[in-house]
């Protein structure tokens, strides 16, 4: 105020001269009316009155309890197989040096096993595997990778952002480049059923928006896993990139260090108490940082995969709303407490405390 | 303890009254407040119409520039001053980072927002520099006349040097401070309007100097040569020491002869002045210097509060800087971690890892610390005072015409947060209408009627009181209500002491600063005066029959009738010979005048005490019994003035004329040696009687009043009224009631009067003993406090004990204010719901404001009208600066604030809603929101989506997460709402839609950009699912029960 008191001060020279000539213009000074700057506004009090609380309690549960019986019913419908393999598939005289068995490129790395379906399992049963303790989050595993490269094969050599898999010692650009494609998960499986083999579909198993707009259909893998060290699976250079479905799941990262991805898919339905056996390469490395890996079958349902959670959530929430719409009434009953009873207030209840 | 350094000096000075000016004491003792520029040594030497001479001294030009910035420097220096503040400072350091490959986030992120509040921000300076600069230019280039060559010249205000002569035209504003050399007015006077300065619109009487009153003509202006020695430039408005060397004589200057820049001439068609100080260095622009906004409590607050959060920043980027150091590992093969790895994955260097990580993680979590908080909160607060404040119809006179202004936005917020209001009287609580009431003439009292106070005592007393009839001849008009016909027509000439009578209305006739205007006749005459008091008084002499209507310099001509003799009327000149002016210190006016028959008298009206003290020793009965009509003036709400004369014979007014003549020449302390002089001649004084006057309560005070306290909001009257008039204010306006228990600490106790007795008696050795009577008061005022504290404890003690009030006089506070008894005060003013400090100076005013301001650390709000109260409010954090019809608006508002329960209103000052404590509760529920967020969508997310088995990615369980989190945030939001209104509901919707709009377009398209295309259809592949439609519905649900379940059992079970 002070600087401002002063300024007008000075100012008067001109605001005297435009004051008088204008002093009829601006005769009234009253604020024009609107319902905004007298903030009254349409509005409506959202008080936290009992009979409020007690009716979102009650319309939650009632929306949440359907919710969560229906998402609970279509989990409990879904068939899940979880076969754990790493340390089983690891024959018993390497026992202690897993890394070199799973290292050495001469070892026999096939392993089958035999697993029992407790349930109907309609078709499509879906393939998965499940790692553990894999990273595929880590900034600098997630950053690794060119997107450019991937679609146009005029980009290929943009591998910038790939290091340390960007190019070969000389210099020439791997496609795909980057720690995300080099580290591409090797296991394969093979099903039989009574001595038949079942077919993994490998259709359909990735997103469309990847399989068409990420990964284009004129990139071929080049100079891919040539290096010394061998991070994982290799490609075949012959089959554009959009073609290679493994390889597209694989690159849409996880968000946690346990995940799923889907392997393929079996477009039969699997009888209870059937044999299924499974042939597994166990190729990839998960011994070096003691990562599980996992194979799972699984059917599903709307809701997507085995998942109790939201239903389970969905029941939880609901019986909980009921529940305190209850207890409120209860006491609403037992203890009423009109609106506006100024004996509530807190200077009423305590006189002293202010 | 910052407080007392927040205090403001520079316009402390302005506050002084204009007129009421030269107040030596008091101004000096206003200026200890804070700081004042040290007057530089010397004097300065000023050629008039001489511009070679003062050539040499290159003083400055009289252009003005309030700019801050200029084309050049209005980048770095704008930038500086955004960088001042710690959250942009924050950003840009967050910027550089975010530029460095540390970083996790593309620059842009950080860099956009940051320039967007950059550029608002400086666009606003910008434009409020360049309203600034418009200003200073139209200003530098209005035009004056200057004598150039005989002739006068138009030139802009900015090509005037010092020593110019000038000439102002009526109406006109002075373009820089000038001496008054010759005015078209008879006996060289003019007429001022300060109210640029001072806000006063009565127009002040300014008086040039006998020897230069011919220099009017420019033929004969340009003939004037002098010389004009005085003080330095300073900041002081009311003070002015220097001396005109003119045609070989000194001729002293006072403030009198000094016409300041910012004021304009009214009444006067023209006047011819010379340029002293040009500039910057005038005195109005030596007080615009550099002033510290006010920075309100919230604004700290949210500082800390910023703090705290770099706090949580800090430690959240700290652990997991330690975590992912310790993660870091070879064994993780695929993240490729070989011997060329950068640092900040080289699992050699974990140190040097955790270090950057933290980098990078203060980066990313940066957002933590919203960008846009003071450049919202700055809108809002802009929005708030521009479109809310000013624009309430609540707070619109319609009578004057005047909305509410609120001249900062900076402390809108405060308002609600008040907790102790610190209020003038008169003007504020009172309506400053001043009407002659009653008096009391050689020991009888004249006037009927009651006064409101009165009436109001009475009322709650249940007493019914009957409207006196009104006698038929009442004169009643603006300034006079009063009601007894002993006195009117000359009725006087018939009551017991017709002598008294006639010095009585002569003192009031006489002694005066007041202006007539207008017609001479007694019906259209209309006064100027400095305050309502003295223009009461003068109507009251009007209506007594001794009419005021000329004065000159030298002369007053008042129309007597029935003086001499029934029915006669006659036009009598008094010489005026000496005023000796009105001051807060002195508290008393007296004018030395000659009657035409050559009788020589001093009348002297003041403050009762003072003029006490200075009555001779004799008619003691009418003394006191004129004391008992004060005390009972008093106690019915009523000013009162005591009005004495003296006879002074020719030779003692000589010999004193001359002392006065050599005090008002001096050049150093001059209103010192002013006040000593006039102590000479203002004693022996012989008592007339009194006057009272009516300050009527402005309507609805006492509800008001009421309604405040009930609000928790304590109120101080500082006044400067007598105890007993402020006590029955106070009664009045409900501020104190009969359940209160009161402690009054009083100078006029038996013991303190003692001792002040034995030291008059013996004068002589008034000197020692003055030192010995402050000790013994002290320790008296000390001894009063104890005992009332302890007295106010104990009552404390018993929680329903009677709420209390403390009534201090302006005497003891001085001893009081001592920094060793300044806690005892303190301590005990705090217990009291009202205080009442009367015979208070507006150095005390500030004093007290700041003492609870800096003591209690709360929030203060002042309000007067007064220029008397504006160091008090600037002490304050908020202020209410009533100017005349501005108290319609305090009136208004404080209806408005009269609630249905005003207790409510305890929450704002408890600071209920921005404590800590909440603080912490929000704290936790969005912690526990948080986990909902990651416990949900992760756990849910680590199978199968939808029927055709395929999972979820990192970037579709993030935008998930992210989803709900907006969705959350806005709900909870509206959850918050005390009311809501479409606009809420529009901008909570349009939140959530604006995101889901930008995600559609953002994930919807590839960018020939080099970006990773990692949301590249992220939010489709989610809608494809029925999944995230559940958890969007669940997520929010859950993360805001906990919030609801808060809410509502608070609501319920333990409301505010």
């Amino acid at each position: 105020m002070n600087t401002k008191g002063a300024t007008t001060s000075s100012a008067g020279g001109t605001d005297g001269a435009s004051d008088s000539s204008s002093a009829a213009k601006r005769n009234s000074k009253k604020p024009k009316y609107s319902r905004f700057t007298q903030q009254e506004l349409p509005a409506c009090k959202p008080i936290l009155t009992p009979g409020w609380v007690i009716t979102t309690f009650i319309f939650v549960g009632v929306i949440f309890i359907p919710i969560g019986l229906a998402s609970l019913f279509a989990s409990e419908r879904v068939v899940e197989i979880v076969y754990r393999y790493d340390e089983g598939c690891i024959p018993t005289n390497y026992s202690d040096q897993k890394l070199a068995y799973i290292q050495n490129s001469t070892t026999n790395k096939t392993c089958t096993r035999s697993l029992i379906v407790p349930k109907q399992m309609k078709r499509p049963v879906y393939v998965y595997y499940q790692l553990d303790n894999f990273y595929q989050n880590h900034r600098r595993y997630v950053k690794s990778r060119s997107d450019k490269q991937l679609r146009s094969r005029a980009s290929e050599s943009d591998t910038s952002t790939c290091d340390p898999e960007g190019t070969t010692p000389d210099n020439s650009p791997i496609v795909p480049c980057g720690l995300i494609a080099w580290s591409l998960f090797n296991d394969t499986y093979g099903f039989l059923v009574n001595n038949k083999t079942l077919k993994v579909s490998k259709r359909n198993i990735a997103w469309k928006s990847d399989q068409e707009h990420k990964f284009g259909s004129d990139v071929y893998p080049k100079n891919f896993q040539s290096g010394g060290l061998i991070g994982g699976a290799k490609l075949n250079a012959s089959i554009p990139l959009s073609e290679q479905a493994d390889l597209i799941v694989w690159m849409r990262t996880a968000a946690f260090p346990t995940f799923r991805k889907l392997y393929g898919k079996i477009e039969k339905d699997l009888e209870a108490n059937e044999n299924v056996t499974v042939v597994i390469q166990n190729n990839y490395n998960t011994y070096s940082f003691g990562g599980k890996k996992k194979l799972v079958l699984s059917t599903t349902s709307w809701i997507g995969g085995k998942n109790d959670f939201l239903g389970v959530a969905y029941l939880t929430v609901g019986g909980l709303c009921l529940f305190l719409a209850i207890s409120f009434i209860l006491v609403y009953v037992v203890k009423p407490r009109p609106l506006g009873d100024p004996s509530f207030l807190s200077w009423n209840r305590n006189p002293s405390g202010v | 303890m910052s407080g007392w350094e927040r205090v403001r000096p520079s316009r402390s000075r302005l506050g002084l009254n204009f007129q009421r000016g030269e107040n030596g004491t008091s101004s000096s003792r206003t200026v200890r407040l804070g700081r004042v520029q040290p007057q530089a040594p010397g004097h300065r030497t000023i050629y008039l119409n001489d511009r070679e001479a003062n050539q040499i001294v290159r003083f400055k030009g009289n252009s003005i520039s309030t700019t801050k910035y200029n084309v050049l420097t209005f980048l770095p220096k704008g930038l500086f001053e955004q960088f001042r503040r710690v959250a942009n400072l924050y950003f840009l350091m967050i910027s550089i980072l975010s530029t460095t490959p540390i970083s996790p986030v593309h620059p842009i992120t950080n860099v956009v927002p940051l320039s967007l509040v950059l550029f608002v921000s400086l666009v606003k300076e910008a434009f409020e520099d360049w309203k600034r600069f418009q200003n200073d230019m139209a200003i530098n280039n209005s035009l004056i006349d200057v004598l150039q060559d005989q002739k006068w010249e138009r030139v802009p205000w900015k090509k005037l040097q010092v020593g110019d002569i000038v000439k102002v035209k009526q109406d006109g504003f002075f373009p820089a401070d000038l001496l008054f050399l010759a005015s078209t007015n008879a006996d060289g006077v003019c007429y001022i309007e300060t109210a640029n300065l001072d806000g006063e619109t009565n127009l002040k009487i300014r008086k040039a100097l006998e020897r230069t009153w011919d220099y009017l003509a420019p033929e004969k202006a340009s003939e004037f040569k002098g010389e004009v020695q005085c003080e330095q430039p300073n900041n002081s408005l009311y003070t002015f020491s220097g001396n005109l060397l003119f045609q070989k004589q000194t001729l002293p200057l006072t403030p009198n002869q000094i016409l300041l820049r910012g004021c304009s001439l009214r009444n006067t068609e023209y006047i011819v002045g010379a340029v002293i100080f040009t500039g910057h260095e005038s005195k109005v622009m030596m007080n615009a210097m550099n002033v510290p906004s006010k920075r309100s409590t919230l604004e700290r607050k949210l500082d800390k509060l910023i703090l705290a959060l770099f706090g949580g920043l800090f430690i959240m980027c700290l652990i997991g800087a330690i975590g992912s150091g310790v993660f870091i590992d070879r064994k993780y093969y695929y993240l490729g971690l070989g011997e060329s790895v950068e640092n900040q994955f080289n699992p050699s260097n974990r140190f040097l890892v955790a270090t950057l990580t933290m980098f990078t993680l203060i980066t990313l979590y940066s957002t933590i610390i919203p960008i846009s908080l003071y450049v919202s909160i700055e809108m809002i607060k802009f929005i708030q005072s521009t479109q809310f404040i000013n624009k309430d119809l609540h707070m619109y006179h319609i009578e004057t015409n005047t909305p509410a202004l609120a001249r900062t936005s900076n402390l809108n917020e405060e308002l609600g947060q008040v907790e102790y209001i610190f209020s003038d009287k008169t003007g504020t609580l009172t309506r400053n209408l001043m009407e002659f009431f009653k008096c009391s003439i050689g020991g009888d009292v004249y006037g009927t009627g009651l006064t409101e106070t009165e009436k109001g005592g009475a009322q709650r007393s249940g007493i019914k009181i009957e409207e006196a009839q009104k006698s038929a001849n009442t004169a009643h008009e603006k300034g006079f209500n009063f009601d007894d016909a002993r006195l009117m027509l000359g009725a006087w000439r018939n009551e017991p002491n017709p002598d008294s009578c006639k010095e009585f209305f002569r003192c009031l006739a006489i002694c005066h600063t007041v202006l007539p205007e207008g017609d001479e006749s007694p019906e259209k005459i209309t006064y100027q005066a400095a305050s309502p008091d003295e223009a009461a008084l003068v109507t009251a002499a009007k209506n007594f029959g001794f009419f005021f209507y000329k004065r000159t310099p030298t002369m007053i001509y008042v129309r007597e009738s029935h003086a001499e003799k029934m029915g006669k009327i006659q036009d009598v000149a008094y010489e005026i010979l000496n005023v000796l002016e009105f001051n807060s210190t002195r508290k008393r006016q007296s004018v030395v005048c000659r009657y035409p028959d050559g009788r020589l008298v001093l009348y002297c009206k003041g403050a009762d005490s003072v003029i006490y003290e200075r009555l001779a020793d004799v008619n003691n009965d009418l003394k006191k019994s004129t004391r008992q009509h004060l005390e009972q003036f008093g106690s019915a709400g009523l000013r009162t003035l005591c009005l004495a004369y003296r006879d002074l014979s020719s030779n003692i007014y000589e010999s004193w004329n001359e002392k006065f003549i050599q005090a008002k020449s001096s050049l150093r302390d001059r209103e010192k040696k002013l006040d000593e002089v006039a102590e000479l001649i203002e004693k022996d004084l012989i008592l007339i009687g009194c006057t009272a006057i009516e300050d009527k309560l402005q309507e609805g005070v006492p509800s008001c009043i009421e309604t405040l306290s009930r609000a928790g909001i304590k109120i101080w009257m500082l006044t400067g009224d007598k105890m007993e008039t402020a006590i029955n204010i106070a009664y009045a306006c409900n501020l104190i009631n009969n359940n209160m228990k009161q402690f009054i600490i009083s100078s006029e106790t038996d013991e303190i009067r003692e001792v002040e007795n034995r030291v008059s008696r013996i004068s002589y050795l008034a000197c020692f003993y003055l030192s010995k009577l402050h000790a013994l008061s002290k320790m008296q005022v000390k001894k009063e406090l104890k005992k009332c504290l302890e007295e106010a404890q104990h009552y404390f003690h018993v929680v329903s004990g009677p709420k209390s009030a403390l009534i201090i006089d302006g005497k003891c506070l001085m001893y009081a204010l001592d920094p060793s008894l300044r806690g005892m005060l303190l301590n005990l003013s705090l217990n009291c719901s009202s205080v009442v400090c009367c015979r208070v100076s507006p150095l005390q005013k500030a004093q007290v404001t700041s003492l609870v301001k800096k003591g209690a650390r709360k929030i203060t709000l002042s309000i007067g009208d007064g220029a008397n109260d504006v160091s008090m409010i600037q002490a304050a954090h908020c202020w209410h600066w009533n100017k005349w019809a501005g108290r319609n608006a305090s009136r208004n508002g404080y209806a408005s604030l009269s609630k249905k329960y005003p207790e409510l209103y305890k929450e704002g000052i408890r600071n209920a809603f921005f404590k800590w404590r909440v603080v912490g509760i929000w704290a936790f529920f969005s912690f526990y929101q948080s986990l909902i967020f990651y416990h949900f969508v992760t756990t849910s997310s680590s199978k199968g989506q939808n029927s055709s088995g395929k999972m979820f990615g990192l970037w579709d369980v993030s935008t998930m997460a992210f989803t709900c989190v907006v969705v959350t945030v806005n709900l909870r939001l509206l959850m918050i709402c005390n009311s809501i209104t479409r606009w809420h509901y529009i901008s909570v919707g349009g939140s959530i839609l604006a995101w889901f709009i930008f995600i559609f377009i953002y994930s919807g398209v590839m960018t020939p950009y080099d970006r990773q295309e990692n949301v590249f259809f992220v939010i489709y592949v989610l809608m494809s699912t029925f999944f995230f439609y559940l958890t969007l519905l669940l997520v929010p649900v859950v993360a805001l029960l906990g919030d609801f379940i808060y809410q509502g059992v608070q609501r319920w079970l333990f409301p505010y």
